[in-house]
């Protein structure tokens, strides 16, 4: 194996995002290092979601490059295929199947990598039992839940089984638009543990948040705003002053 | 181990295993020619003025006929759906018994299908147009009324009480506060009803009863391969932009699709709708004229022969348990082909952008495409028999389905679906687990309505020989024999209404499993 750095798990470099009038993403540079969390801080339409799309490949940007592990966006399908399964998004409404059971819900993390035959057989019986168990264990869910639909879940429950199924997935690349944003604070902290503990190498995490009060544990932070950088650096570097240009007044969260 | 809702809505497609095993030895050697030129003119059809004016004048006959077929058909659904309604009755006269036997005397009209009315009818007074427009309008007046009156009951009655408590006469009580809510309902059965009616038309007339039906079956029989297209091409301009139109209409009411998956709002702009509906009566005066429908005419009877004391003996000799057998398993494979087949196909080209818009061609083609000349084609290269009938009637019906299928599909969120391909699944296993896991219910319970729409068309593809009830029905008709054909008329008629206490059985547990 070659030394030098480790390569990363995403860069993006010169990215630009077009919306209605402005550009959503201007020139944005970012590289995801493997074991690294980063947090994506910035004010409500900085930037922050279409960053996170462009990052898991739901959106091509106009102008830029997207290297995942250091590849280019495959050109054919099977290969793109392949590095999207790399990528793990937890997303803000979930999206659960809400007609399947929990054990179903794990296993469609699965069908990147799947045949029919399985894909087909997991609608009929439950499959790789021992797998989604230690999955629900991870987010401290009892796996007697397995075999429940999803719809008879608490919303903390939901919360958890969406990042079961993440785990389930196995990805390189953890990404997470606002997820911590509908919750109440106990909640929160607990979520966030749990995504913070499951970013370990070669694994890394991009975390899009609107409240610094919950940048402990954190390595890095990027500040957005009008689509730019603003700033990238050490979370424990962020202060009151960085926060206030990038929220353009009052940050929320900070004033207890 | 209980297959899940995506796995469902596969299942039916199983019928293509049994089908795979019996479709080769029915495959006669004969007509492959046929089958080729005929596919080979649809891109070459006649646009000779001579054949294309008498086109138009059948597609306008047709489009006619279906028309004020429609329009009787709502007034008679209106009237008859008020008058089975329980909560009319109640309003009116304190109890709703009457309703309940006004309710049961209709599922007889309802049970026939209108290519039975229109040739009953064409037997007793003869042909002109009024049979065409009459047999469309009896069976499709008592579809409304049942689904009026389904709608009526099923509406809150505080309204109701408020204003009858506040002195207001019955009927105007009743008018006002539950025929705003019933507008947009109506409106929207309607709609669907007028496609339905075109299709109805042009079927008639495959049976002789004129218009563009006539003249498709005459060019198939005659192997006029290139004028059969022209036909064909205009009539699908007329069906497809009537459908544009409707859903348009449907979008800019804000009236509740066919296939109901979330209610959003209630009617907007009452007043448009009803302007709209009032300019159908002089637009309807005028077609009858250039039609030269006569009512009056109704009322000739021609002399029936009389019922012979002998002929029962025959009646009860047919063969009752196979024709029944033979109906059951012509509507089972028909439904099963065409509720299985729209899923599965929308799967196997969902990786490809353009390929749904073929499939959205060849469906409208056989919404179109009257069933008994699918299975007349069909008898170029295939034996007759229950299972070529099934093809016919399952391609048609695939046609309606997957149309629904694919409308619904268009409308529900997309983002559990666009999660799963963005964690890597396939086009394929994406909208199979993150769409159709959602529509799976909604579509099998419309699945089993239309099952029992299929039972009531088996009769349309009784031409093909030995397809049970229907192609005995048709013979007997042929034939004279009344009382073989009041007899399998009834027995026709108790077949529907069971299979739509099953099928509505089937759709209720559907729905409220979801």
């Amino acid at each position: 194996m070659a030394a030098g750095p480790p390569t990363a798990v995403l860069a993006l470099r010169g990215i630009r995002v077009d919306g209605r009038g402005r550009p959503r993403l201007e020139d944005v540079d970012l590289s995801l290092a493997p074991g690294e969390r980063v947090a994506l801080l910035g004010a409500s339409g900085a930037g922050k979601s279409s960053l996170i799309a462009v990052a898991n490949g739901l959106l091509a940007p106009a102008a830029g490059t997207v290297l995942w592990e250091g590849q280019a966006p495959a050109r054919s399908r099977r290969g793109r295929r392949r590095q999207q399964a790399r990528i793990g998004t937890l997303w803000q409404d979930l999206r659960l199947i809400e007609e399947l059971t929990v054990q179903q819900n794990l296993n469609a993390a699965r069908l990147a990598r799947w045949g029919w035959p399985r894909a087909l057989l997991n609608l009929l019986l439950p499959l790789d039992t021992d797998d989604c168990a230690a999955a629900l264990r991870a987010m401290d869910l009892d796996p007697a839940l397995l075999e429940q639909p999803v719809t008879a879940l608490s919303g903390g429950q939901r919360q958890r089984v969406a990042m079961a199924r993440l785990l389930r997935q196995e990805p390189t690349l953890l990404l997470a638009d606002e997820p911590l944003a509908s919750l109440d604070p106990r909640l929160a902290a607990e979520l966030l543990a749990l995504l913070l503990a499951q970013a370990v190498a070669p694994r890394a995490l991009l975390l899009s948040l609107h409240r610094p009060d919950l940048l402990d544990g954190f390595d890095r932070a990027v500040g957005l705003k009008d689509g730019r950088v603003l700033f990238d650096g050490p979370a424990a570097r962020v202060n009151a002053a960085l926060l206030a240009d990038l929220y353009g007044g009052t940050p929320p969260g900070v004033s207890a | 181990m209980k297959p899940a809702s995506p796995l469902l809505m596969l299942l039916p497609a199983l019928v293509l295993v049994p089908l795979a095993v019996l479709l080769p030895p029915l495959v006669h050697g004969g007509g492959w020619e046929l089958i080729g030129s005929f596919v080979l003119a649809a891109v070459t059809p006649s646009l000779d003025p001579v054949v294309l004016a008498s086109l138009l004048k059948g597609l306008g006959v047709t489009a006619g006929m279906a028309l004020l077929g429609w329009a009787g058909s709502l007034v008679l659904g209106l009237v008859l759906g008020a008058a089975s309604s329980r909560t009319v009755w109640r309003t009116l006269t304190g109890s709703g018994v009457p309703a309940e036997l006004i309710r049961c005397l209709l599922a007889l009209p309802r049970a026939i299908h209108e290519l039975i009315w229109g040739l009953l009818l064409l037997q007793l007074v003869g042909l002109q147009p009024a049979v065409a427009v009459l047999a469309i309008a009896l069976p499709f007046g008592a579809l409304v009324a049942r689904v009026l009156s389904d709608l009526l009951d099923a509406l809150p009655t505080a309204n109701l009480e408020a204003l009858r408590a506040a002195g207001a006469p019955a009927p105007a009580a009743l008018l006002t506060a539950l025929g705003p809510a019933l507008l947009p309902g109506v409106l929207s059965y309607g709609g669907y009803r007028l496609e339905c009616a075109l299709r109805s038309a042009t079927l008639l007339g495959v049976f002789g009863l004129g218009g563009l039906g006539t003249d498709l079956k005459l060019t198939l029989q005659s192997l006029e391969f290139h004028e059969l297209w022209s036909g064909l091409w205009l009539l699908l301009a007329v069906m497809l932009a009537l459908e544009a139109v409707i859903s348009l209409l449907r979008r800019r009411w804000l009236v509740p699709g066919r296939f109901v998956l979330a209610r959003r709002g209630v009617g907007e702009r009452s007043r448009e709708m009803l302007l709209t509906l009032a300019a159908l009566l002089p637009l309807c005066v005028l077609v009858g004229r250039g039609l030269g429908v006569d009512p009056a005419a109704l009322l000739h009877w021609q002399p029936l022969p009389g019922l012979g004391g002998g002929s029962w003996v025959a009646t009860f000799a047919l063969p009752w348990p196979r024709l029944v057998g033979g109906t059951l398993l012509l509507t089972g494979l028909a439904a099963s082909l065409a509720v299985g087949l729209a899923p599965l196909l929308l799967l196997v080209v969902a990786p490809v952008g353009w390929a749904r818009q073929g499939l959205r061609l060849l469906w409208a083609l056989g919404r179109l495409w009257p069933p008994p000349l699918t299975a007349l084609l069909l008898l170029f290269v295939l034996e007759p028999g229950v299972i070529t009938a099934a093809l016919a009637l399952g391609f048609h019906n695939l046609g309606v389905l997957g149309r629904l299928l694919l409308e619904s599909a268009d409308s529900t969120d997309p983002a559990a679906e666009e999660a799963l391909a963005c964690g890597g699944s396939g086009p394929r296993l994406a909208l199979l687990y993150g769409r159709f896991s959602g529509l799976a219910r909604p579509y099998l319970a419309y699945g089993a309505y239309r099952a029992d729409v299929i039972l009531r068309e088996s009769v349309v593809v009784g031409l093909v020989g030995a397809t049970g009830l229907g192609s005995q029905l048709l013979e007997s008709l042929s034939s004279f024999a009344w009382d073989q054909l009041l007899a399998l008329v009834a027995v026709y008629a108790l077949l529907t209404l069971v299979g739509e206490d099953l099928s509505d059985r089937a759709r209720r547990r559907w729905l409220a499993a979801a």
